[in-house]
């Protein structure tokens, strides 16, 4: 398992640092810890609903209106929205810590986008594979029971039988993708983002390849004010314009509710006593940090006063002042300048700002790499989720331990280590139960539709770019096959020269850096192929290709089986890996080469074997045959329409390429003829490497991918697939090898090439723009613009 | 008493066609103690797939319009009849700004409170803080205060379009003492407010005269922006620091908000379109040919 840290500039993953001594919570303990965290979760609901609401808490003197007011995250266009179960908070996390003297505290409430969940359930199957015996003696309490009654309740508050429930994500580049997707994955719900997703007649629908489906329920990672372009903030990429009115109008439930997160402000925490009071009618069983708000005289001359002791905070930015000491002591220290323009700020505007006491935190042992344990402070990330009986605590969790631990960091630091959280049981707790139980035993799933296009797309892509890298690595393979001194043998006359040319035609190398290693000989060829293979930073190498492979095997990495998606993480790696102080030799980037072209055969395999014949693997297999066609005719167009073929070793070069030698020689048991080398190529229909067989499998997909119900008979892409295929097998192989004209150019051969090459083209564009077309080209807000036009 | 016909006309012409679009419209007026809407009509063409009207935080009218069928071009036509009832605002007792400042604490006026906070077009500093002050001398009755600064703003800042735009922020306007009535309406807002005091963002229209010897022009007139100051129990008081006046038999009033962002007349989203080319029209009659 990886992650991306959220400071990783350049996105590197890193792999899950996890301890495997679990943090082991007694029975009695836990029962004080779920008391408090269900009470605080119905807290913050009724907060929620009473702030969007009528305000009494305000009307009635018992929040000032500067705690809510002066909150950016009070979103006001979130008012007045009807629930449909009274619930704003469906799924929240609290980060919990322990003082030396037993004590719980709660650090911070997550209502906006928790996360860790997902981590804590990777986690827990980790452990619990390493430890079973340990495992089942002790009575750990599972998980499985507590998402599956969140799943059952979510799901019930649609207004349809069998209604499409979607995981709300900013993308794969986001440093929480991992954990959301593998979430969704376990809830059953599928990841999407918010071009997926379009408001029309005030619903939300997901975006598929056969069109518009209605969605029901939203649970949501992207944050509120991102969520609706239209009526939040007009900046963002993430969200749906007119998200907010679907819901307003009541026909999508967005879990957490738009604008829930105002409650995790800190303002807040010093009035939760009183409010649960206010609300609840109870004492608050589970305190929060001693916080102190700086938007009344009172307590902001007590913190001016005590700046040394305390935590000072910016609430608008949630991001720590004056800070940065261990376990969030404030420096004794701070800086003269600094410390002015804090109290300044405290004076101007004071409601910004909270000020909280430190908590050293208890710690856990965490296994050193010199086998040694170490005690280190620690946070735990717990979980609360409405089910049909009321607000449930998960059983466990996410244990952090951090060096560094102040609270409020952002969450997982660079060198923090995570735990899974063992909860035991007083008595021996039911077997595995998993969320597939919810399913009626008599129900058969067979594979979803629900493909939306942006899934789509990058299937499509991922298909030609991985047929596009393959063709790239095998004629560098044969070009750097021709330039070993052996190699000059009368099996490759092929020259360099021509292979260079064949590199520029299709794109995998500039004309320029062609041209010069042409002209400079040899060693100019090896220098200019060097840079083409091992360079990650070329911007005409494989490196490019390769890039375009891990961009679109990213955006759909959770279609793939993990293992295709390693054998795609293993080749884009390739380059990156190797010991750069060395000069390459032939040997070396023919190791490479040999390698890469294994990585892409085995992810072919992969998805051969193992990837559901749904809609996604048709759009993936589609991708790559029409780029096989691609590749396919432009090779033979570039060797064959002029000059001698037989002779000048461009057929040999063909039939590698193809990789077809074997299938050739035991069919013709002779050296390559032209007509025999272009049937074979391109209209035999038992040859899996043919053009024919690919158009052939290209028509089979859209035949499948077309919806009846349209009245139209064949689809475009549909009509110039038959075309095609009947040009291949009306092809007269020995008119096709036939030269006319003074030019001696085959003329046939030229215009069949040429014909599948611009009918391809063709068809990708259709197959785009039928199937993909929520490409939105441009966004405006147009408040913007008309401002300048008012007086 | 009089009565007003306001049609506020907005076309948008695009480059290429735009498959669907969305807008949030505040074009309607709401009633106040000043005015009483007699009747609106909002038209568009195409003609919106979905339409809906309801109420905004504020309690202003919003109107929710999707255009979900191609098109190169939209039209919004608003046009409506209003009615001032009572051309002078009621100026309610006067008591100095301290205890305004005083009563924003009290739980009855926790709506009020809202206004006295940063927004994301009316933004504090200190330097709006010191701009604000020489008007608030200690004991100073609100409204004399409240003028005051109005009288100063238009004293002290030029009319001048083009020199800003939605995201100039008030500091800047400061500094270059320029720009127009959203401008001067945002910095009297930031002023108020960093002094604690509720202030509020009201977009409407005002009753422009020709000058002297020429014809009235339809279409001429413009959107207006003014400001609204909460002067303790009696309630809030209209200022224009643009044209240094009390609104009164003139200026309309659509809604109010923390500032633009809250009530700007039409805020849409599109998809597609390319280039595009934006007209407004508005022309604001009044019925009474005699005023």
């Amino acid at each position: 398992m990886t992650f991306i840290t959220p400071d990783d500039s350049g996105r590197a993953h890193r792999p899950w640092p996890l301890d495997f001594f679990p943090f082991v919570i007694s029975p009695a303990e836990w029962q004080l810890l779920e008391k408090g965290l269900a009470q605080r979760a119905r807290l913050l609901n009724e907060m929620l609903v009473d702030v969007y609401g009528d305000r009494r808490v305000l009307n009635e003197g018992r929040l000032p209106a500067g705690a809510l007011f002066g909150t950016p995250q009070f979103l006001r266009p979130c008012s007045r929205i009807e629930l449909r179960d009274n619930h704003h908070v469906h799924f929240v996390a609290f980060d919990v810590g322990r003082s030396p003297d037993g004590r719980w505290w709660v650090l911070s409430d997550r209502t906006e986008a928790p996360s860790g969940a997902g981590y804590a359930l990777e986690n827990r199957i980790v452990t619990s594979r390493s430890f079973p015996d340990l495992f089942d003696e002790h009575n750990v309490q599972r998980h499985a029971g507590f998402f599956r009654a969140f799943s059952d309740h979510f799901l019930s508050l649609a207004a349809r039988d069998e209604p499409l429930a979607v995981f709300l994500s900013r993308g794969p580049h986001k440093h929480t993708y991992f954990e959301h997707s593998y979430l969704a994955r376990y809830l059953g719900f599928p990841v999407v983002e918010g071009s997926d997703l379009a408001v029309r007649d005030d619903r939300l629908f997901l975006k598929t390849v056969e069109g518009l489906r209605p969605v029901d329920l939203v649970m949501r990672t992207v944050r509120s004010e991102m969520c609706d372009p239209l009526e939040l903030r007009a900046d963002s990429t993430y969200g749906v314009p007119g998200l907010l009115q679907a819901a307003r109008a009541g026909n999508v439930v967005v879990g957490n509710s738009l604008g829930s997160g105002v409650v995790e402000s800190a303002a807040f925490s010093s009035f939760l006593p009183v409010l649960c009071q206010f609300y609840l009618g109870e004492k608050l069983t589970l305190p929060s940090v001693a916080t102190w708000w700086c938007g009344q005289a009172e307590p902001r001359d007590y913190v001016l006063d005590n700046l040394d002791k305390l935590v000072v905070r910016q609430i608008s930015t949630t991001r720590s002042l004056l800070a940065q000491g261990q376990d969030g002591r404030v420096p004794g220290n701070g800086k003269g300048s600094d410390r002015d323009r804090l109290v300044e700020q405290l004076r101007f505007t004071g409601h910004d700002f909270i000020a909280q006491e430190t908590v050293t935190l208890s710690t856990a042992p965490v296994w050193r790499g010199d086998g040694t344990l170490c005690p280190v402070p620690t946070v735990l990330r717990l979980f609360v989720a409405v089910t049909d009986d009321g607000y449930r605590v998960l059983p466990g969790g996410l244990a952090r331990a951090s060096i560094d631990a102040v609270p409020h960091t952002a969450w997982l630091a660079a060198d923090d280590i995570s735990k899974d959280v063992w909860v035991l049981a007083d008595q021996p707790v039911d077997d595995y139960v998993t969320l597939a139980d919810r399913l009626d035993p008599n129900h058969l799933r067979r594979s979803r539709a629900n493909l939306p296009s942006r899934a789509a797309d990058s299937l499509f892509w991922l298909g030609r770019y991985i047929e596009r890298a393959d063709a790239a690595l095998r004629l560098l393979r044969s070009l750097v096959m021709r330039l070993g001194g052996e190699m000059a043998s009368s099996r490759h006359l092929v020259t360099p020269e021509r292979i260079i040319s064949l590199l520029i035609a299709q794109r995998h190398l500039a004309p320029r850096r062609g041209r010069r290693a042409i002209d400079e000989g040899r060693d100019g060829v090896k220098r200019e192929l060097w840079a083409v293979i091992f360079d990650p930073e070329s911007r005409d190498g494989l490196a490019t290709v390769l890039n375009h492979v891990r961009r679109n095997a990213e955006a759909v990495r959770e279609r793939l089986s993990v293992d295709a998606y390693r054998a795609l993480t293993e080749l884009t790696e390739l380059p990156r890996k190797r010991v750069r102080t060395l000069q390459p030799d032939i040997e070396e980037a023919l190791s490479l080469l040999n390698r890469s072209i294994q990585h892409v055969a085995a992810f072919g395999g992969l998805v051969l074997e193992n990837m559901t014949r749904n809609f996604g693997w048709r759009f993936l297999d589609m991708g790559r045959r029409l780029e096989r066609v691609r590749t396919t005719t432009q090779s033979i167009r570039h060797l064959t329409v002029r000059g001698d073929p037989e002779e000048d070793g461009s057929l040999e070069l063909l039939l590698e390429l193809a990789d077809i030698t074997m299938t050739y020689l035991s069919r013709y048991h002779s050296r390559p003829h032209l007509p025999q080398l272009a049937d074979l190529l391109l209209a035999d229909e038992s040859n899996p490497r043919s053009v024919v067989f690919q158009l052939k499998a290209v028509s089979d997909h859209l035949e499948h991918l077309a919806r009846p119900q349209e009245g139209e008979v064949l689809g475009r892409d549909q009509q110039i697939a038959i075309r095609l295929i009947s040009d291949l097998r009306l092809a007269d192989a020995f008119a096709l090898a036939e030269t006319v004209g003074r030019f001696g150019a085959r003329t046939h051969l030229h215009r069949l090439c040429r014909q599948l090459d611009q009918g391809i083209t063709e068809m990708s564009d259709y197959v785009s723009h039928r199937y993909f077309s929520h490409t939105e080209a441009r966004r405006l807000r147009t408040s913007d613009v008309l401002r300048d036009l008012e007086s | 008493m009089m009565i007003y016909q306001v049609q506020h006309r907005t076309t948008f012409r695009y480059e290429q066609s735009v498959s669907v679009s969305q807008h949030v419209l505040h074009l309607m007026p709401r009633d106040t103690e000043r005015q009483r809407r007699l009747a609106f009509d909002l038209s568009c063409t195409p003609q919106a797939s979905v339409a809906s009207l309801g109420q905004d935080y504020f309690g202003n009218w919003r109107h929710h319009a999707a255009f979900e069928r191609g098109h190169d071009k939209l039209t919004i036509d608003a046009r409506s009849r209003v009615e001032v009832v009572d051309p002078s605002q009621n100026l309610p007792a006067t008591s100095p700004w301290e205890d305004v400042l005083a009563a924003t604490q009290d739980p009855r006026f926790a709506d009020v409170a809202e206004f006295t906070f940063d927004s994301p077009y009316a933004e504090g500093s200190v330097d709006v803080l010191r701009y604000a002050e020489s008007s608030f001398a200690p004991e100073r009755n609100i409204l004399e205060a409240a003028t005051d600064l109005t009288t100063r703003i238009h004293h002290d800042f030029e009319y001048q379009g083009g020199v800003s735009d939605v995201s100039t922020p008030v500091g800047e306007v400061l500094a270059m003492q320029k720009g127009v009535c959203q401008d001067f309406a945002h910095l009297q807002i930031a002023c108020l407010r960093a002094l604690g005091l509720p202030a509020r963002y009201v977009s409407g229209y005002l009753l422009t005269r020709p000058p002297e010897g020429r014809e009235r022009l339809v279409g001429a007139d413009a959107s207006h922006a003014w400001v609204s100051v909460w002067c303790g129990a009696g309630g809030w008081v209209d200022f224009d620091p643009t044209n240094d006046v009390l609104p009164s038999v003139e200026h309309i009033t659509i809604g109010w908000g923390r500032d633009y962002g809250d009530v700007s007349p039409i805020n849409g989203f599109i998809v597609g379109g390319g280039d595009h080319a934006i007209e407004v029209a508005v022309d604001v009659r009044s019925e009474d040919a005699s005023s």
